[in-house]
């Protein structure tokens, strides 16, 4: 007891010292660097499957933790009370001996049920009620955006108020995308150059976006507001800067928006300009 | 066969030092080599943290002498440059010489009971493949347009001409594949010198786990860099000579006709058996110093092999894991899904092994047994954290964030880092004949551990809250600029780090030459190596020795109350 | 032992390395339905005139790196610039009255400015030399930092601009929009605030390159001007960011909306290319004019207008950005609408005001343009009912 005492003060106090050393230069260091709020984690998701992914991040940290804290006590019991000492022996066990390998063999099924077939079956659930589970474009209220990366921001097109890509009154932007709440949005994706990922980390969704191929994405907002738009894969020395913003609108702001969205491109249209069109046929 | 006879003693100085077909010899050059790429990549991930801290502001001390052109700023192109060579100079120039070209050819032959490795000329060759090598990637840093910035992973399209105009990238892609060489030379001869050149008794089950990881390592070698040879082949094609194997027929306008995706596959194809590369040796070298310093035998022999040859089986169908996000066929996604979380149960078998090894031991909380349980707690932390990347549902989200960056670092970098300083202060009494000094080494140990942990775990915290990877500035983006007090804190835990290695760099260099001489065996250890006087003669064994007992018998209830430990080559009384 | 592991892991490489090339229903490759090919566009009815070859058909090939030659472009002609920088710098800058027969000039004594007497028009000109070194240098940043949309060649059409609109500028136009100089082109230093500024809502970022390097870049780019024209013009005028110190409405800013309004709606006319900001009635009222006058068809949208910008050779048009729907490009304090009415931009349909109204009348301008922006500008329900407002009466 006396051993495990000194054991602690010494070693513990040390890196409990380094440890509130680090912290407090941090923070105070960080505090007067920036006059942002210090944000840990993340805030409420802006999407309807954005719970999922929260839920299944800490349910497999209470398994995770768990996990690692039996870990840490089943080195820190042999640390402390298995030190080599005068008159101590260690105990001689090969842990071959068939028992053994039966023990080990359920401890191994049980950890495998536990920390990954469980959390797998939530993930394929996940994925195919949710982010795998793109919406048919003949579905009912889909908002369809087709995008295309390039480097160093997105383009934006949605069909405008005659709901056809490829004409007049297609709404084109750059780096700012303008749906509507409630209802899924779906995107097209595709790139001019290198490969990007379009990234709205409120909505949880994540998806690359590929030169010379289309990959899907879609997410449904369940509040409106302005959120943000990330790249996600590194698309060269501007990546850092491919943001953009999201804005969510409430329905009847979001019609009236989009009447006048494509009013203002049909102004803007000029039909000889054909090399600035660039809309493909919604895929199936 | 190199096992029989006695070769003549190499007498110039070239043959003795710098062309030497000795072993021991060319792993003390690729220690060295390793020991100094390790350093200029810390340096890198120095600066790296400096700007991510503070977006901006010149680098101290090295940066007006680095960057005179923008007063000692990174601009975003050198920064890019920067994380890419610290990933590649960490992986291919840092820790694979180090531990498998130092060890590997260190451990082998002594451990088996060899005069030498099988082939002796290709062992050299292997070295001097991977310093042109390190030679090439160093030239990359200074042609016009500097070197590879597309990451060490280097994605098609940013990585064809159409993202990087300059000769960088393509030196890159030469360089890899030269490292990539050499190791392959490496492997095959591993490989064959265990296959054939054991000594008579050394059964493969009596192999100390070492050896077995390393023979295994040289397995999933020499089977998977032909693969990143052949992207990096593929590569310098499509740069060099205007092939289009990774450029794609653009929607808008034709031509082309290749695939990046096709890039992802066979880098990952790779890429995954290379973190297996990189973590086999450590995990070899903890079995290892776990039992020899519990003073018991390694728990789980033949489990722990079964463990280490499933991982090695299994390592290639699950790179798909790398590839969530890109767009792959649902199934294809879920199978890789189940296939890696069914890799970590033997992970995670050996990890109950070596937890089991330490317990009711007798523990020698010597500076290499520190090492080797600082892996099972960094490897404990890293490879839990491995299901939220292996779990999709968690990976859209976590993917391309410090999550997985905090994940890999632990995993693949502490854990083989931490296991290559136990096996450098287990093995540095034999190769050098001196004793490091142990209360550096236990200041070198906490001081690593937890700024490390502190840095990565915050990491995670970091990707948990959506900040993604391989930003020049957080602070552009309003929604990530809340986040950067987490930079400052990992940048001082990080630059604290950095400042602990130089104790590891003072003691090695001052006991390497003058600290207190080593007796032959001061870990007690039975294994074939431990046998030799110090220095270690050019031929090794003088007479094959013949193996009686097994490498882990210690504290055997038959060997009395003296010792706890017998040589591999006596046999156990009664 | 090592054979058994043979025959399991090869066939399985195979099959691994199988499956990884079969691509699931999600992504197929869009070769049934790519973009408007030639065929697609002649049957839609907005298009006649058929793409012509591809340009970014392959990937960039043997990209030159290096600039073999010394050069030399433009500098101000003002003696005042030179003045300036002589404040600026003194150690370097001397007057010497004779130089040229007479004529006078400045001396740089660093040798980066040059006077040099031309034969033929038998006048001294300023240049400025530019080394093959810099101008390497300049031409390797630019390759890594601009070339993806400003093309190799400096033409804006880099494999990032296709199909980009605003397309990135070309720069052998030597034509720049938004530099804010009465010129017709800007100095150093107004294009040196511009890149670091950057074009807020298009892909023309703010860049953070030192002022070594951006200089660099900047005298490259100047070499794109073909001989004779832009940087290489005898006659051509260089100069500064417009002036805009003196703000005479500071502390009257409800006034400077209301004289604003006016201005935009009277004197400038502006709402013939921007959007008209008020009801016809009204404007009759401000413009004194009879009740009841028609002005233009869909007066509270912007009128497309030509420009001399051209993508591939073709002239591409601009819509004028309504203020309260687009993003203004350089800056939206009334201190930089100030500059960027008054020095007009280049190229487009928008006119140098400066000279054309009285100083005090940008400035209401530039505080009425602002007033829209911060009222109206990312609130759509306070715009809408502001437009719809509008537009009940017309």
């Amino acid at each position: 007891m006396h051993r495990l005492k000194t054991l602690l003060s010494t070693r513990l106090k040390g890196c409990a010292a380094l440890l509130a050393l680090l912290a407090m230069s941090g923070v105070a260091h960080a505090q007067e660097a920036a006059e942002t709020a210090n944000r840990w984690g993340l805030g409420e998701p802006a999407s309807d499957y954005g719970y999922r992914f929260t839920d299944l991040f800490w349910f497999i940290t209470l398994l995770v933790g768990i996990s690692f804290v039996l870990v840490l006590i089943l080195i820190a019991i042999p640390v402390i009370r298995d030190r080599a000492r005068p008159g101590h022996k260690a105990s001689f066990d090969h842990g071959s001996s068939l028992h053994d390998k039966q023990v080990t063999t359920v401890i191994s099924v049980i950890t495998f049920i536990v920390l990954d077939a469980w959390v797998l079956v939530i993930a394929m659930q996940d994925l195919r009620e949710a982010y795998w589970a793109i919406p048919e474009a003949d579905q009912e209220g889909v908002y369809q955006v087709e995008v295309l990366a390039q480097q160093w921001s997105w383009n934006f097109r949605t069909p405008g108020i005659d709901g056809e890509f490829g004409t007049a009154d297609d709404i084109l932007s750059n780096s700012e995308l303008v749906v509507p709440v409630g209802r899924p949005v779906s995107f097209q994706m595709t790139s001019k150059d290198v490969i990007h990922a379009l990234f709205l980390p409120e909505m949880r969704m994540k998806k690359d976006v590929n030169p010379g191929d289309i990959n899907t994405s879609w997410f449904q907002a369940t509040r409106a507001g302005d959120f943000t738009i990330l790249c996600a894969e590194l698309c060269g020395y501007a990546h850092y800067q491919m943001h953009g913003k999201l804005t969510v609108l409430e329905e009847d702001t979001f019609n009236e928006w989009e009447r006048e969205a494509s009013k203002l491109a049909l102004t803007a249209f000029d039909p000889e300009d054909t090399e600035s069109q660039w809309a493909w046929d919604w895929e199936q | 066969m190199s096992g029989d006879h006695i070769h003549p003693e190499p007498t110039s100085f070239l043959s003795k030092y710098v062309f030497s077909h000795d072993h021991k010899v060319i792993a003390k050059q690729f220690m060295w080599f390793g020991l100094v790429w390790l350093g200029i990549g810390g340096i890198m991930a120095m600066m790296i943290r400096w700007q991510l801290a503070h977006p901006g502001d010149p680098i101290p001390a090295i940066g007006m002498f680095l960057f005179p052109r923008t007063d000692g700023v990174l601009d975003p192109a050198t920064y890019n440059t920067l994380f890419t060579m610290h990933g590649t100079i960490m992986i291919f120039l840092g820790l694979t010489p180090l531990m498998i070209g130092a060890f590997g050819n260190w451990c082998i032959p002594l451990m088996i009971g060899a005069r030498d490795m099988i082939f002796p000329l290709l062992n050299m060759l292997s070295f001097w493949t991977v310093f042109l090598g390190g030679c090439v990637g160093l030239y990359s840093l200074f042609v016009p347009l500097g070197a590879n910035e597309a990451g060490w992973t280097s994605y098609a399209t940013l990585s064809t001409t159409i993202g990087a105009q300059g000769h960088g990238e393509t030196l890159w892609a030469v360089a890899v594949f030269l490292i990539g060489a050499s190791s392959i030379m490496g492997g095959i001869n591993y490989m064959t010198t265990i296959i054939r050149l054991r000594a008579p008794g050394m059964t493969w089950g009596k192999l100390p786990l070492t050896v077995w990881a390393l023979f295994l390592t040289s397995v999933l070698n020499v089977l998977f860099i032909p693969v990143i040879g052949s992207a990096m082949i593929l590569l310098f094609l499509d740069r060099a000579v205007g092939t289009s194997f990774f450029t794609p027929a653009s929607l808008m306008q034709g031509g082309g006709g290749g695939d990046p995706i096709l890039y992802q596959h066979l880098f990952w194809i790779f890429g995954h058996p290379e973190v297996y590369i990189l973590i086999l040796p450590a995990w070899g070298f903890v079995c290892d110093l776990l039992s020899f310093f519990a003073r018991k035998p390694a728990f789980g022999y033949r489990t722990s092999v079964g463990a280490m040859v499933a991982v090695t089986v299994l390592s290639a169908v699950v790179y798909g894991h790398h590839m969530f996000t890109t767009g792959l066929s649902p199934m294809l996604g879920e199978s890789f899904m189940l296939l890696t979380m069914i890799i970590s149960v033997p992970a995670e078998i050996l990890f109950f092994n070596w937890l089991h090894t330490l317990w009711k031991g007798n523990l020698r909380l010597e500076v290499p047994m520190l090492w080797a349980i600082g892996v099972i707690f960094v490897f404990g932390l890293g490879g839990l954290t491995g299901i939220y990347l292996a779990t999709i549902g968690t990976d859209i989200f976590l993917h391309d964030t410090y999550f997985v960056v905090g994940h890999f670092h632990l995993t693949m970098a502490a854990s083989a880092l931490f296991g290559t300083f136990g096996a450098l202060t287990f093995w540095f009494p034999k190769m050098f004949g001196r004793r490091m000094n142990q209360t550096l080494g236990k200041i070198h140990f906490w001081g690593t551990i937890v700024p490390l942990t502190f840095v990565f775990c915050l990491m995670f915290a970091m990707g948990y809250s959506g900040m993604p990877r391989r930003y020049f500035d957080h602070t552009s983006a309003e929604w990530l600029a809340d986040l950067q007090h987490m930079n400052v804190m990992a940048t001082h835990a990080a630059l604290l780090l950095g400042a602990f290695q130089l104790v590891f760099v003072y003691n090695f260099i001052k006991s390497r030459w003058w600290g207190p001489a080593a007796e032959t065996n001061p870990w007690e250890v039975g294994t074939l190596d431990w046998t030799m006087p110090t220095p270690v003669p050019y031929y090794n064994f003088k007479e094959i020795p013949t193996v009686h007992t097994g490498p882990h018998e210690f504290s055997h209830p038959a060997l009395g109350d003296d010792r706890d430990w017998i040589p591999m080559t006596e046999k156990l009384p009664g | 032992m090592r054979r058994p592991i043979l025959y399991v892991l090869l066939p399985a490489c195979v099959a691994i390395g199988a499956l990884s090339s079969f691509r699931g229903e999600e992504t197929e490759p869009a070769s049934s339905s790519a973009a408007p090919t030639a065929q697609d566009e002649a049957e839609s009815e907005h298009a006649e005139v058929v793409i012509d070859v591809p340009r970014h058909f392959r990937a960039p090939h043997n990209v030159n790196l290096f600039v073999e030659e010394d050069d030399r472009v433009r500098a101000p002609a003002d003696e005042e610039w030179y003045e300036r920088q002589s404040e600026l710098e003194p150690g370097r800058w001397s007057y010497d009255e004779d130089l040229h027969d007479g004529q006078g000039g400045w001396i740089d004594a660093e040798g980066v400015y040059e006077l040099v007497y031309n034969e033929e028009e038998e006048e001294a000109f300023y240049w400025r030399n530019l080394s093959k070194e810099q101008l390497t240098r300049g031409r390797q940043d630019y390759v890594q930092f601009c070339a993806s949309c400003h093309g190799f060649d400096g033409d804006g059409y880099g494999r990032s601009a296709q199909h980009l609109r605003p397309g990135p500028r070309n720069f052998s136009q030597a034509m720049f929009k938004f530099t804010k100089v009465t010129q017709a082109l800007p100095s150093d230093a107004a294009l040196i605030d511009l890149v670091k500024r950057g074009l807020d809502g298009t892909p023309m970022l703010p860049w953070h390159l030192s002022d070594q390097q951006l200089d660099d870049i900047i005298q490259y780019i100047k070499t794109f001007s073909a001989p004779e024209t832009g940087w290489r013009d005898l006659f051509i005028e260089i100069g500064d960011v417009v002036e805009a110190e003196d703000d005479p409405w500071i502390g009257k800013e409800q006034e400077a909306i209301t004289r604003g309004e006016v201005v935009y709606h009277k004197d400038a006319s502006c709402y013939a290319c921007h959007p008209g900001y008020t009801t016809p009635a009204r404007m009759a009222e401000l413009r004194g004019e009879e009740a009841g006058t028609a002005y233009r068809d869909d007066l509270s949208y912007p009128a497309l207008k030509d420009s001399s910008y051209t993508v591939l050779d073709y002239p591409v048009k601009i819509l004028p950005p309504d203020f309260t729907w687009h993003t203004a490009r350089a800056g939206v304090t009334p201190k930089e609408l100030f500059e960027t009415i008054a020095a007009g931009i280049k190229g487009t349909a928008m006119p140098q005001w400066k000279g054309a109204l009285p100083d005090k009348d940008i400035w209401a301008t530039a505080y009425y343009v602002n007033h829209l922006i911060t009222e109206y500008l990312g609130k759509p329900d306070k715009r809408s009912a502001f437009m719809n407002a509008l537009r009940r009466d017309q």
